[in-house]
């Protein structure tokens, strides 16, 4: 028996690495394979909204006359709001994301969805992540780890996806070959036991499966202690769970991490009730995080290869319930920020009284976002990974 | 009695076990048997079950008698003892470990298991409840009721003060509908997703109508309830929240998601067909949806014991933490159980805050690079002892001589994986340790 890095060591001096490809680590194995094509350097940063976020309270079309017949209680005054043209303004707590529109580094897609939308937080999350509608297909792979199944291994190791929070990774990453992982602080990976690598007996599916994820986590332990060892960023960042995370995607960006897609949850969008008091902060928080964060990378002169996507499961029922607050709904508004969007709004805002079953008609399927964020910015194919050819929505300068 | 009958004809995928040739009653299927139902077991009580046989053996699990040590005489009132002061401080991780405290050394750990399911089924968090108390309740409540026909439970959680606050139950008002408890009662708890129609969830929203919390009492307040007529899964009446779910427990959609629920908890990957998921809904319906027939059926089963279900599962970081403490006999001095549920967090499997209402997905996305490396972290902070608060290393060389075992080197496999490799030498202390640890960290050891 020998330690890990005994056994990399081993492994990689050892010319039958392509015969021993079950057992090695997935990015050695694919890196043997693909013999390091060239790394485009381009990163996506996806932030969740998690809950469903009333995108009608957020994106505010004040000049439609359904906003002030639906929305009694919770009705934005139109002199608070910030805004953007004689008929949308945003949130008031909104100002860091107006900073970021003047600044050319915000672009709004309004009314986006898909056709027969669920109401349900877990069907209508599997939907957007796994951008397939069979609930047979909605326990597999998701868009971005298909997407990334497409492209080259990342440079060192790292992982291709990572979630920054204290769950599991989202199914959104989950790739047939790519590798995704999740971590909350750089410590989570400090590895004090001793491992050794089983011996290459013929191993069933999920012994394979076992023994494949425990040497990806071993070689990525081994990248993040090298990041731990740089600095942290001097830059402010609100002092919330999301600026927390934001400020550590800045910090594995700075040092380099072979890392293509970071992946944020921010929570508590599900404002059932007594939302006026609950919105406000969630949608400050995010504005001033995500300035922070793209300010932060400028200073480092890396803001030009992050793209920030920012979405959630559905937006909110436009008749407000009787606990001043919003259930299930269906097309909300998507934000992109960095300095590579078209800024201003994109797409047509839907109308708040030609209604399907009191919700929001959709204007634009979120698989055109998707297309875009893959095909244009990425620059991974898109058809494989949401499953046909969407055209990709004209919201990026490149 | 149909069911009964049923049982017995040949081709009844629910038949139960007897050893053969081909599935032996051997060490492997013992330790199956308390991994899967349990949180593993000892070396006396793996080979008194060895020698007893199938039947006593998953009787005494059934029964709640398959712990023959480590139980403290005191365990009741000193588990009492140790909630009572996790509500006083109000300290959550020592709640915790109260409950980390009842698996690793109540005389029930298939009580223990079936209130995790349901934990899990029900999954309810404190970090929006945010009341101990309440969280101490329902998870009495789900102990209590756990192997009770399921219509019991589900009236009990349709008023049990966590899940109402969980789930917006007060906000829920006539005239002011939210749908938060209707739709996950309707998409979680009963029929699963497609067995209802967006506008089935309006009218419960309506059903449900009128409760709230007055102190710590869920109170039902007619006023507040909307007593008009509602149309549910086509059926029209002036449902309140029992009559929405005698409605829902009827419908055969319950069954098969409770069917489910019980082969998800007990079965590996790829096991249960449709055809046997579905035989084992038609005998809880034939049983009033009782769980206890439900996990009886299950446990003494063939194919609970079929070679195909052996080892096919991922561990959950509860099962892996306390099954390794309990094989390992840590009873005294024993670790902290507030730091074992630690772990269990940081290995995915926060108590009484699971990630979402759904619950913990399982399966193989309990394997992730985190996790991974806190499971190897797990182990070697296990036999060294202070890492989960014991006061030394773990003695391996006493553990094995103390069942004349000091000369098998398989003795630690065949205790924690009912295997007879990897070998394991037990002359130096330290090494042995080393080699625990790792064993423990092995891809094998994640499952079971």
């Amino acid at each position: 028996m020998f330690t890990r890095r005994d056994f990399f060591a081993r492994s990689l001096r050892d010319s039958t690495l392509i015969a021993m490809t079950p057992t090695l680590p997935g990015f050695l194995a694919r890196t043997a394979r693909a013999a390091g094509a060239a790394q485009d350097g381009r990163i996506l940063v996806v932030v969740q909204l998690d809950g469903g976020n009333d995108g009608i309270n957020t994106v505010v079309p004040f000049r439609d006359e359904g906003y002030a017949r639906y929305r009694k209680a919770i009705r934005l005054p139109e002199k608070r709001l910030i805004k953007l043209n004689g008929a949308i303004g945003l949130h008031p707590a909104m100002g860091d994301a107006a900073r970021l529109l003047e600044s050319g580094r915000l672009a709004i897609v309004s009314g986006v969805g898909y056709p027969n939308p669920s109401r349900s937080h877990f069907r209508s999350r599997a939907i957007w992540q796994s951008a397939r509608f069979d609930p047979r297909e909605h326990t597999g792979l998701g868009w971005i780890g298909r997407a990334l199944d497409g492209g080259s291994p990342s440079r060192d190791g790292a992982p291709a996806a990572l979630l920054i929070g204290p769950d599991s990774p989202p199914p959104a990453l989950r790739g047939r070959r790519s590798v995704s992982a999740a971590l909350d602080r750089l410590d989570d990976y400090a590895l004090t036991g001793e491992v050794h690598n089983a011996p290459a007996t013929p191993a069933d599916d999920l012994g394979q499966f076992l023994r494949r994820s425990l040497l990806d986590a071993y070689a990525t332990a081994d990248r993040f202690e090298a990041v731990a060892k740089g600095p942290d960023s001097q830059r402010s960042y609100p002092e919330s769970e999301l600026g927390r995370r934001l400020r550590l995607a800045s910090r594995l960006i700075k040092a380099g991490l072979g890392t293509r897609v970071y992946y944020l949850e921010q929570g508590d969008y599900d404002t059932h009730g007594h939302q006026l008091a609950r919105h406000a902060p969630l949608l400050e928080d995010l504005s001033s995080s995500l300035r922070a964060f793209l300010d932060d990378l400028a200073a480092s002169r890396l803001a030009d290869r992050v793209l920030v996507l920012v979405f959630s499961e559905f937006g909110r029922r436009v008749q407000e319930n009787g606990t001043m607050g919003t259930d299930h709904g269906t097309a909300a508004p998507v934000f992109l920020a960095g300095p590579a969007v078209r800024p201003g709004l994109h797409g047509t805002y839907p109308s708040l009284t030609d209604l399907q079953d009191g919700d929001l008609k959709m204007s634009v399927d979120f698989r055109r976002v998707y297309a875009a964020i893959l095909e244009t910015w990425l620059g991974l194919p898109s058809r494989a990974a949401l499953g046909g050819v969407f055209e990709p929505l004209p919201m990026l300068l490149t | 009695m149909r069911a009964h009958t049923l049982r017995l004809r040949s081709g009844d995928p629910w038949a139960p076990y007897a050893p053969d040739e081909a599935m032996p009653w051997d060490l492997r299927r013992v330790v199956h048997l308390h991994r899967r139902a349990g949180f593993a077991a000892t070396w006396d009580e793996l080979r008194r079950d060895l020698n007893d046989g199938p039947e006593a053996s998953i009787n005494r699990l059934l029964e709640g008698k398959s712990r023959s040590c480590g139980i403290p005489a005191e365990f009741a009132a000193f588990a009492a003892r140790l909630a009572d002061r996790a509500l006083a401080a109000p300290a959550p991780d020592r709640l915790k470990g109260w409950w980390v405290y009842r698996m690793l050394f109540g005389p029930d750990p298939l009580t223990e298991r079936l209130t995790l399911m349901w934990h899990n089924h029900f999954a309810t968090g404190n970090l929006k409840v945010n009341d101990l108390g309440l969280m101490r309740r329902q998870n009495e409540t789900l102990r209590a009721l756990g192997r009770a026909p399921f219509g019991r439970l589900l009236h009990a959680m349709l008023r049990d003060p966590a899940l109402l606050i969980w789930l917006d139950a007060a906000e829920n008002t006539k005239g002011h509908p939210n749908e938060n408890l209707a739709r996950e009662l309707m998409e979680l708890f009963t029929l699963g997703i497609g067995h209802y129609s967006e506008d089935d969830v309006k009218q419960a929203a309506r059903a449900l109508t009128g409760w709230k919390l007055v102190g710590d009492e869920a109170r039902f307040v007619p006023t507040r309830h909307d007593s008009g007529t509602k149309t549910i899964l086509g059926r029209t009446g002036a449902f309140d929240a029992a009559g929405l779910a005698a409605l829902l427990l009827n419908h055969p959609a319950a069954s098969r998601r409770l069917a489910w629920r019980l082969c998800h908890e007990f079965f590996g990957e790829g096991v249960i067909d449709d055809r046997t998921l579905e035989a084992l809904a038609a005998g809880l319906r034939a049983h009033d949806l009782d769980i206890g027939w439900g996990v009886a059926t299950v446990l003494r089963s063939r194919r609970f014991f079929d070679t195909s279900n052996l080892g096919n599962r991922v561990s959950s970081p509860v099962e892996y933490a306390v099954g390794a403490a309990r094989a390992l006999e840590m009873f005294g001095p024993s670790p902290s159980t507030p730091v074992l549920a630690d772990w269990c967090a940081r290995l995915g499997q926060d108590l009484f805050d699971p990630p979402n209402v759904g619950g913990w997905p399982g399966g193989r996305a309990w394997i992730t690079t985190r996790s991974a490396i806190g499971r190897a972290n797990f182990a070697a902070g296990l036999v060294e002892g202070t890492p989960v608060g014991l006061p030394g290393p773990l003695d391996a060389v006493g553990l094995a001589n103390r069942h004349d075992q000091g000369r098998n080197p398989s003795f630690f496999a065949q205790l924690l994986l009912g295997t007879a490799t990897p070998r394991i030498p037990i002359d130096d202390a330290e090494t042995a340790r080393r080699d625990i640890a790792r064993l423990l960290a092995s891809p094998e050891a994640q499952r079971t």
